[in-house]
This record gives C-alpha cells, sequence and structure tokens, in this order.
C-alpha cells in the first residue's frame, strides 16, 4: 500500500495552546478518548475548552453530564473563563443531564438515551462527564462482561455517527489495567497535580494515542483565566530545522576579549561568564547585549534580581542606551520571577519573546535566579531543561550569553555550581586576586568549541564604561588563578596603581 | 446585572406572553403553570430533574415570604407544581397573577445568580424565540 492509499485523519484542534503540538499536531478525528486525572486537576476544563474550540452549530457537541459536578454550577465558573463563548450554547454546545437514567436506569437506557441524542443532533464532539460514575453505578449490578459491552458499544456507536468522544473521569493509575474502557479507548490524556513543599504544579501525560506520534513524558501546564495552557518538552520546537552554522563572530563590545576569544562569539554558541559577587558578569552581559543592538542584532535579556527598568538604568550609568532599543522593539528586557514557576513555561516565554523581535542574541542573568524562580518540583529538572533550551535556541542560531555565580575558592578554580559546562561551547572566567595587596580581577577565556582563543590571563577593571581590559597579560606572577598569586623576580618597588571612580555596579 | 426588579418585569412579560397564549391553547391551566412548565424542559435538560427541582424548590421558598398564599403550592417529584391552578379561583385574578410572577421571578433571579444574565436570557429567549421578552434582550442580541 502506498503512502497515497492510506487514510488521511484529520486533525481537531484542542483550543489549548501548547496542547496541539504535544499530541502530534492535533486530536484524531472521530477517535475514543479519556481525560483522566484526580478531582481538581482540570479534566473539566480540558473537555470544555476542546468543546467550545471545535461545535459549531452544523456539527454540535453534546456533553453529557452525569451526577459529577452539578451543571448549573459547572456552568457558573466555567463561564468565567474566556475560551467560554455564550452565543455557543444551546445552538453549537448543548448540555444534557443523564443524572436521572443513570440512577434510575440501567447501562442499555444510558446507551439507548445517548444514541438517541447522537442520532437527533449528529454531533461532531461528545463529552461524558463524569463517564466513571456511569461505571460505578454500573460495577453494582453489572458483570464486567456487560461493562465493557456497554463500553463497546458506546465507542461503536458514537465513532460511527463520526464523533469525537472524550469520557471525562476520576480514575487513578493503577486502574489502567484492569478497567476496560482504557483498552477501547484510542486515546488517553492524564492530568496530574502535585504538590512540592509548599508549590502546585500541574502535568499533562499522553498516555496513550493511536494513529499519530506524541510528544512521550510529562508537560507542564497552567490553568489561567483563558483556561489551560500546555508547555510542550520539545518548547514547540520538534523538527524545526537548524540554522546552517555560522561563521559570523559577534563582538562583545570589549575590544581586547574579542581579540581573546579569537575575534569575538562565534554566532550560535553558548557562552557562560562564571564569576563571583562583583566580578562584573552582568556588566558583561548588558555590553554583550548593547553591541548587539548597535550592530543591527535584536536582543533578550532575561533577568531575575532586577526589574527591568532598573535593569535599563543600570546600563545607562555604564553609558549604554537600552532605553532607546525597548522603545524600538530590538531589546526585551524579561522579568521572570513569579513563584511556582515552571522550567518549561519559562522557557516558552523566553522563546515567545525571542520569535516575537528575530532576537539574535539572548543574556540569561542569571543562571542562579532563574533556578530561584522555579517551583521546587522543577529544580531537580533545571539542568535538562535548560540543556533543551539551549540546544533548540542556539539551534535556531540564536547566541545565548548566561551567568553564573561560583563561590570564589583559593584552592580550586570552578567554572559553574550546576555542572553545566557541557551546555556551553565557550567559557570565559571572572575571579579576584590578591596582588600587592589589593583585590583586583582577572578574565580568562577556559574553552572555545569553535576554534582557538588567547589562554592569557588578562587583568580588567569595571569603569564608567562597563568592563575594561587593562595591560598585557600578566607575566610576573605565578598561580593566578589560585587567587593568590605568587609575584617572579620581585624587586621590592613596584608602582602603585591608581584607580579611577568605578561606576554603580552590581553586587 | 438585571436586578431583581428586572427579573420581575421579565417574568411579568413572560405571564402576559403565556396569558395571551393560553387563551388559545390551555385556558384552564395558570399562565405561571405554563411558564414554569416551559422553563422545566431546558432546565431538566441542563440540570436533571433533581437539579430543577432544586432550584423551583428554593424559588417557591423565597416566593413565599412575599405571597404567603404559595404554601398551599407543592413542588411533585418530577419538579412539577401541585395546586397553583387552585390559587386562582380561592383570590381575585389580579392577586394570583403577581403571586405567579412573584415564583416566576424568583426562579429567574437564581438562574440569574447561579449562570448570570447571558446564559439565563438566551435560555429564556431559547424557549419564547417569537416573544420580544425584553428590549434589552434584543438589544444584546443585535450586539452579538
Amino acid at each position: 500500500m502506498s503512502a497515497q492509499d492510506r487514510v488521511i485523519i484529520k486533525r481537531l484542534p484542542t483550543g489549548v495552546p501548547g496542547l496541539d503540538e504535544i499530541l502530534g499536531d492535533g486530536l484524531p478525528e472521530f477517535s475514543f478518548n479519556i481525560i483522566a486525572g484526580a478531582p481538581g486537576s482540570g479534566k473539566t476544563t480540558l473537555a470544555h475548552q476542546i468543546v467550545f474550540a471545535n461545535a459549531t452549530p452544523e456539527r454540535p457537541a453534546l456533553y453529557f453530564t452525569i451526577l459529577g459536578e452539578p451543571a448549573i454550577k459547572m456552568l457558573r465558573y466555567q463561564q468565567q473563563y474566556t475560551f467560554f463563548d455564550q452565543s455557543k450554547l444551546n445552538t453549537a454546545v448543548r448540555f444534557i443531564n443523564l443524572s436521572q437514567v443513570v440512577l434510575e436506569k440501567d447501562l442499555d437506557a444510558v446507551l439507548e438515551e445517548i444514541t438517541k441524542q447522537v442520532e437527533k443532533a449528529s454531533p461532531g464532539i461528545v463529552a461524558v462527564d463524569s463517564f466513571r460514575t456511569v461505571v460505578r453505578k454500573a460495577l453494582g449490578g453489572t458483570s464486567e462482561v456487560e461493562l465493557q459491552s456497554f463500553i463497546q458499544r458506546l465507542a461503536l456507536l458514537l465513532t460511527s455517527w463520526q464523533s469525537t468522544t472524550f469520557l471525562v473521569g476520576e480514575y487513578v493509575e493503577g486502574e489502567i489495567r484492569d478497567n476496560p474502557v482504557f483498552t477501547v479507548s484510542d486515546g488517553l490524556f492524564w492530568l496530574y497535580q502535585m504538590s512540592e513543599r509548599s508549590s502546585i504544579v500541574r502535568k499533562i501525560q499522553i498516555v496513550k494515542l493511536r494513529g499519530q506520534a506524541s510528544v512521550p513524558g510529562l508537560h507542564t501546564f497552567r490553568i489561567t483565566h483563558a483556561g489551560l495552557q500546555a508547555f510542550s518538552r520539545t518548547l514547540g520546537l520538534a523538527g524545526q530545522a537548524r540554522k546552517i552554522p555560522s561563521t559570523r563572530r559577534l563582538s562583545v563590545g570589549i575590544p581586547e576579549l574579542d581579540k581573546m576569544l579569537g575575534g569575538g562569539i562565534p554566532e550560535g554558541d553558548s557562552v557562560l561568564v562564571a564569576g563571583a559577587s562583583g566580578t562584573g558578569k552582568s556588566v558583561l552581559a548588558t555590553q554583550f547585549i548593547a553591541e548587539g543592538i548597535r550592530q543591527g542584532d535584536p536582543g533578550i535579556v532575561v533577568v531575575f534580581e532586577e526589574r527591568p527598568q532598573e535593569y535599563a538604568e543600570r546600563a545607562s550609568s555604564f553609558g549604554l542606551d537600552l532605553k532607546t532599543p525597548r522603545k524600538e522593539k530590538n531589546l526585551e528586557i524579561l522579568y521572570l520571577r513569579p513563584l511556582d514557576l515552571s522550567v518549561d513555561e519559562t522557557m516558552h516565554e523566553i522563546l515567545a519573546a525571542v520569535q516575537k523581535i528575530g532576537a539574535k542574541r539572548l543574556v540569561i542573568d542569571s543562571l542562579a535566579g532563574f533556578e530561584m524562580a522555579l517551583a521546587p518540583d522543577f529544580r531537580a529538572d533545571f539542568r535538562e531543561s535548560l540543556y533543551r533550551m539551549i540546544t533548540a535556541l542556539t539551534g535556531v542560531g540564536v547566541t545565548i550569553l548566561s551567568t553564573v555565580e561560583v563561590n570564589e575558592s583559593f584552592t580550586e578554580f570552578p567554572f559553574s555550581t550546576y555542572s553545566i559546562s557541557f551546555l556551553t561551547d565557550d567559557i570565559i572566567r571572572l575571579r579576584y586576586v590578591c596582588i600587592d595587596g589589593q583585590l583586583r580581577k582577572i578574565m580568562v577565556v577556559i574553552k572555545m568549541r569553535g576554534g582557538n582563543h588567547s589562554k592569557d590571563i588578562r587583568e580588567y577593571e569595571i569603569t564608567s564604561k562597563g568592563v575594561v581590559i587593562i595591560g598585557e597579560r600578566l607575566t610576573d606572577y605565578q598561580g593566578l588563578i589560585t587567587g593568590i598569586p605568587e609575584h617572579l623576580n620581585r624587586s621590592g618597588n613596584h608602582e602603585e596603581r591608581s584607580h579611577k571612580p568605578k561606576s554603580k555596579t552590581k553586587s | 446585572m438585571v436586578s431583581l426588579p428586572e427579573s420581575r418585569h421579565l417574568a411579568q412579560r413572560l405571564l402576559t406572553y403565556e396569558a395571551v397564549a393560553g387563551k388559545s391553547s390551555e385556558p384552564t391551566e395558570s399562565a405561571a403553570f405554563r411558564v414554569c412548565a416551559k422553563l422545566r424542559r431546558p432546565l431538566i435538560t441542563l440540570a436533571g430533574v433533581a437539579g430543577f427541582r432544586s432550584l423551583l424548590s428554593r424559588a417557591l421558598a423565597l416566593a413565599r415570604a412575599d405571597a404567603p398564599s404559595l404554601s398551599k403550592v407543592q413542588l411533585a417529584a418530577d419538579g412539577s407544581l401541585k395546586g397553583l391552578d387552585q390559587l386562582e379561583p380561592q383570590i381575585d385574578k389580579e392577586q394570583a397573577g403577581d403571586e405567579g410572577a412573584i415564583l416566576i421571578a424568583q426562579l429567574i433571579g437564581l438562574l440569574l445568580t447561579f449562570i448570570g444574565e447571558g446564559l439565563t436570557l438566551r435560555m429564556v429567549q431559547d424557549v419564547w424565540p417569537e416573544a420580544a421578552l425584553d428590549s434589552r434582550v434584543s438589544e444584546k442580541e443585535r450586539k452579538a
């Protein structure tokens, strides 16, 4: 059979941002699905979102309610969501209460009532909420075979009538093996609500979906006034073509550092700037982004420790104008610090900003702030999530500069507390050294994946012009990277260096 | 937001409409009975018999505070009203109409409280599509 002979399964939109991509391009038409999860996990809201996204007067949605949440209350709460279109009620979306049939009669009567309504309305979407109630009632006086027969007849009816079906129920995971409804279903969407210390994290898993490749794993989602929003683990970049590697070098805005980097940072690289507090990581990052703006590269700065206005003000004290590019939409400063932020949610926000302004440069200042903004549950996944984001963004040609604070040690020379050096193409290390009774700063390029770089250890200062490298490489000292170097061939007389006042820096 | 006087006004409009319609169809039934019966159908579809009965029971209790004679009206298990028709022979017609309006107004008021103005007016309009029930309803429909 050739590809042309295969049936083409039409995909329906879920109406949930991010979920279509997780499902593998939407919901298979005429599929028989289960939305499962504990109370409060968002099952009904998801079902409603799907219903309102697809229902039309010609192919309406029938929403059968059974015992669970009283229909009046369900309408009361669900109409608060922006997707709830009142004009569709009773025309495109019809709510039908089956509680009495379920309570007073048997499964055959339930099927008969559903059949009657389906044949009358010819619905495109059918939802039964809660189907668990039907099964519970049935189990009271029905054999398992009869229950399985009912589910199969129901699936057959709804598929034959070309309806895409959603059975909503409060199931627990242990039921997957024994409950016949899971065997019959084409799709199984499981919603979770997990608590970790004081945080709540919502996740969705596509446990099963016949006929198409969904994205495996647990994906975080959030419920807002607009309903559910899902955040795919692939960050919406699955299958996106990687950009052909560029040979362009990006200036950092510090000419001497550009030379140390062999002409600048290779475009599409991920750079880590590591150093102790006050070594000028944020200043260097700001210079990198400002230089990009000057050269026509739109940029994004993600900050967690200060607000955009403060960040722009601080940049101006180094003579770097970030206010104008912000107004002109060439620069976006994202301040992300709500509680219980999920990594994927943050990544989506960053990606959306990158795509919106066509950013070529991205600064994450800092990784420690990023981690702290996350709900505890997500901190464990931080490295993995960071890896996914960096891979995705650099793959499309964005150059990322991340800052990371390291605890200064005089016995070792760490690059990062996160063991994420493997994620970065290039590492620039800033550190304090004790020289001639002064605490000075040195800079060294540790690694450049894209080619050769200077091995020099250079002294720098933070002045009103930002990070400025001074002098040639320090050849008179041994053990500079320990922080307590020894002077070679000290004559006894050495020149005391004067210090210009520097601009206000972030500690 | 529709206030209680407005829900009373809407109830009165429904009763007037049904009173006129009733002359040609079932002249023995009270207008209030017919309004309740007509609202019963979509509400049972939406909320089930138990859901509708709960709402009407609450509306009846609230209405009795303003119209004590409604205490003679009973609510059957299927959500239908018993005794509403018997009110009329005992008291003057105008007063019976008021009692019916009070009950219907309370029922509509409950719907407004629970599901809001938009859905309530839409439901009422679905039941009486040919009736120009409220100038504000028509205005809303035009805007929609």
